[in-house]
């Protein structure tokens, strides 16, 4: 390291200088915080949910409460964690490193969209609790219509401007992907993280500006009275669900991409081995990206829209299995006689693996119209979702650890972060698997109160719940203690070959002194372990 | 502690920064211009959206215009005949910041900011002469899409004059010329842009009834 205490860190000092910064990284690291935070505080709810879901009937809050709390979770965890966690956080860290850049294309529009956000989350969270809203995260009407909750409007309010948050960041990384590439850094010589933040942001900004013109409209609707979605008023609440998951069904994958973009980085480095069809991979993002466009009436199979709309996008959601199991069978083949190290961010990453396959496989019976007829609106799509959502938390999280040396500059111990890990899956997989039980056989999802005989499972889905939050927190202890404690981290501890690994840890403000060369960003054979460093260096 | 003066500058892309070469100064303008088609490709969504929301309720509704609701104003025509001529003053406007040696650049840019505020005259106009009929926000579906397709594209357009004042004032200033004048440009294609916008809007709502 050429200057080691001259980092982005302590480059200027101040809370000021943290506030207005223009860095990147900086405000990667905000938008962490303020995220985790939301993560806390939808855990926090979802906690109290499993706790009143430990008897029938009331055990906690009234029926009232309950509605409010998994609107809460449900509203804080879709628009403050999964959707800008990965690109907004690690994406805003990472991806000017990794494209060999000083910056991304427009730093203030990046501090502004920051701002945005935190008003925006902000409003919503609050006029969340204070209003009194209970309509669930998807404002069906009439519930959202209906005039005695008061809330709505600053609701609609600060998702709106999240919204414009999620545009003007996805925004900024196209720009930057297509302008600031290193020189000899092609197309197909990007990470694949930044082909997921690339895919990802092409949705981000067409899919977005749906959302926004439909949580217009039913602002206007419930300001005038005049009805456009609200059947009492004469308006089609089918219409409605139209435009809502026209934006949403694309928001699944604005989750999903950016993790699947973590996964290919932390499959093909801590298995020491090129990631295996990189074309393909790069593709198949492209293929969702233009995919889940079309395919959002699946989640109106009994809305009452046409029989022949429904075995369209029945046909159609099928479709978009494949280059997602594309992708599964490149990082499985990645991995196959790979040296594989069982780090924290590997653990994480084998856990999305798994996840995730189970929630793209129900996805299937959830698309096939008479299954779905079955179990739409049970925990079978609790639970489907939820093995769609949390892995991209697990990729996520393995990602944090992953950069989490060249963020703070400090390891972590990956003894507990292995056992963080391990807790959390298993007490996923009793939380979510006991859903799927119970989806099937009946158990109506968004319910305070249930049959007895569902009194057993519901209680082991709890405990589940109860282990996946031991899982974090021991995951938190792990971050806690390498702030503190942690050993120096050295520039490319996992002997990564892209541009992030390249430049010291912490990086400079300036990122690189000069930029690497371009190569191959999977070609790790150039460099080699030295222990005394506890870290890779190139072989000279 | 003291400001790192180099880097604010390095983040500030289009002030005059003579320490720019003209290659980055190259690259700048280039990012510039792909972000402002990007954002146009997400507000062009906007509008389609609210395009297929306006013809889905349109689709459905048994009359249009309902009964006894008065037609759209004649003054549409006004709106879109002030709108085209003010796309015609900025380009003018840009070709003028194109050439050197010319000093209308100012003059033009003024006209289109004039124009551009009688548009939004005529716009009000067209909503009063509605409102005069007893055709308020809300008679009906059809007076809702009216107004609310004109508000949300007059919005626009107050943000394009708040982004033309800028750039007037700019030009005032003497800060572009014929190498470097990004912020024309840039207004240009926005203020094209909702030209289009009104024209595909003007069409289906008034051309189409
Ligand atoms: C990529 C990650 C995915 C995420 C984040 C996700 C998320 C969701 C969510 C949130 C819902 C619940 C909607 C609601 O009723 O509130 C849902 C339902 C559904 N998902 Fe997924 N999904 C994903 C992948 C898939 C895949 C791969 C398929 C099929 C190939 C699929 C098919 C469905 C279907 C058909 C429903 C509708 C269930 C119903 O009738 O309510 N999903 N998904
Ligand atoms: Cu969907």
């Amino acid at each position: 390291m050429a200057h080691p205490s001259d980092n982005y860190l302590t480059h200027t000092r101040g809370i000021k200088s943290w506030l207005l910064t223009l860095d990147h990284k900086r405000i990667g690291i905000m938008y962490l915080v303020t995220i985790l935070g939301a993560f806390l505080l939808a855990g926090i709810f979802a906690l109290l949910i499993r706790t009143e879901l430990l008897t029938p009937g009331q055990t906690i809050v009234t029926a009232d409460t309950y509605n409010r709390l998994f609107t809460l979770h449900g509203a804080i965890m879709i628009f403050l964690f999964v959707i800008p966690g990965i690109p907004s956080a690690l994406g805003n860290f990472v991806l000017p490193l990794q494209l060999g850049a000083k910056d991304v294309a427009f730093p203030r529009l990046n501090l502004f969209s920051y701002y945005l956000f935190v008003f925006g989350a902000a409003l919503m969270v609050l006029s969340i609790i204070v209003g009194g809203v209970d309509t669930g995260w998807t404002f069906y009407t009439p519930y959202s219509t209906d005039k005695a909750r008061a809330g709505v409007i600053p609701v609609l309010t600060g998702v709106f401007l999240l919204g414009f948050s999620s545009i003007f960041t996805g925004l900024n990384f196209i720009v930057s992907i297509h302008k600031l590439r290193a020189p000899g850094m092609g197309w197909f010589r990007m990470p694949l993280f930044l082909w997921g933040l690339y895919a990802t942001a092409i949705m981000q900004i067409l899919a977005t500006p749906v959302l926004g013109i439909t949580l217009l409209l039913l602002i206007v609707e419930r300001v005038l009275g005049v009805g456009i979605f609200d059947p009492g008023l004469g308006g089609d609440p089918v219409l409605f669900q139209h435009f809502f998951w026209f934006y949403s069904h694309p928001a699944v994958y604005i989750m999903v991409l950016p993790a699947m973009g973590v996964i290919s980085e932390l499959v093909s480095v801590h298995s020491h081995k090129h990631i295996f069809s990189y074309k393909m991979i790069a593709w198949s993002s492209v293929a969702i990206a233009v995919f889940s466009f079309f395919v959002w009436g699946h989640h109106m199979f009994v809305s009452g829209q046409s029989a022949m709309a429904n075995m369209i996008f029945s046909a159609l959601t099928f479709s978009v299995a494949i280059p997602t199991a594309v992708k599964v069978f490149n990082w499985l083949a990645t991995m196959f006689r790979g040296a594989i190290t069982l780090t924290t961010p590997m653990c994480y990453a084998v856990a999305f693996l798994s996840l995730f396959a189970i929630g793209g496989l129900t996805g299937m019976f959830l698309g096939s119209l008479a299954t779905n007829v079955h179990v739409t609106d049970t925990y079978f799509v609790v639970a489907h979702f939820h093995f769609t959502m949390v892995p991209v938390g697990v990729a996520f999280i393995g990602g944090l650890y992953h950069w989490w040396p060249k963020i703070t500059g400090r390891m972590y111990s990956e003894k507990w972060g292995r056992i963080g890990c391990a807790v959390f899956v298993a007490g996923f997989y009793v939380t979510f698997v006991t859903q799927f039980i119970m989806g099937t056989h009946g158990m109506p999802r968004r319910s305070y109160h249930y049959l007895p005989e569902f009194t057993a499972l519901h209680q082991m889905s709890s405990a589940g719940a109860l282990a996946m939050a031991t899982g974090l927190f021991i995951a938190a202890g792990t971050f806690i203690h390498s702030l503190v404690k942690g050993l120096p981290a050295a520039a490319n501890p996992w002997g990564g070959a892209s541009f992030e690994w390249q430049c010291p840890s912490p990086p400079p403000h300036d990122n690189f002194t000069e930029t690497p060369p371009a190569g191959d960003p999977y070609d790790m054979s150039d460099w080699e372990y030295h222990p005394e460093i506890r870290g890779y260096v190139r072989k000279t | 502690m003291k400001r790192p003066a180099r880097a604010q500058r390095r983040t500030r892309p289009f002030a005059k920064a003579p320490s720019l070469s003209p290659a980055e100064m190259q690259r700048r303008t280039e990012m510039a211009l792909l972000g402002m088609k990007v954002f146009l490709i997400s507000l062009s969504i906007l509008f389609t959206a609210s395009l297929a929301g306006y013809l889905a309720v349109r689709a459905r509704a048994a009359q249009w215009p309902p009964a006894g609701a008065p037609p759209l104003p004649k003054g549409l025509w006004a709106s879109t005949i002030i709108l085209l001529l003010s796309s015609g003053a900025m380009q003018r406007a840009l070709a003028e910041a194109r050439n050197a040696g010319s000093s209308h650049l100012r003059a033009w840019l003024a006209t289109t900011l004039a124009l551009g505020a009688a548009f939004l005259v005529s716009q009000v106009w067209n909503w009063r002469v509605l409102i005069a009929q007893q055709m308020t926000m809300r008679s009906s579906l059809y007076a809702l899409t009216f107004y609310c397709l004109t508000a949300l594209h007059g919005l626009h357009v107050i943000g394009g004059l708040v982004g033309l004042s800028l750039v007037l004032s700019r030009a005032f200033r003497g800060l572009y010329s014929p190498a470097f004048h990004l912020g024309v440009r840039l207004m240009a294609i926005y203020w094209h842009f909702l030209d289009v916008v009104w024209l595909v809007l003007f069409a289906a709502m008034f051309l189409m009834a």
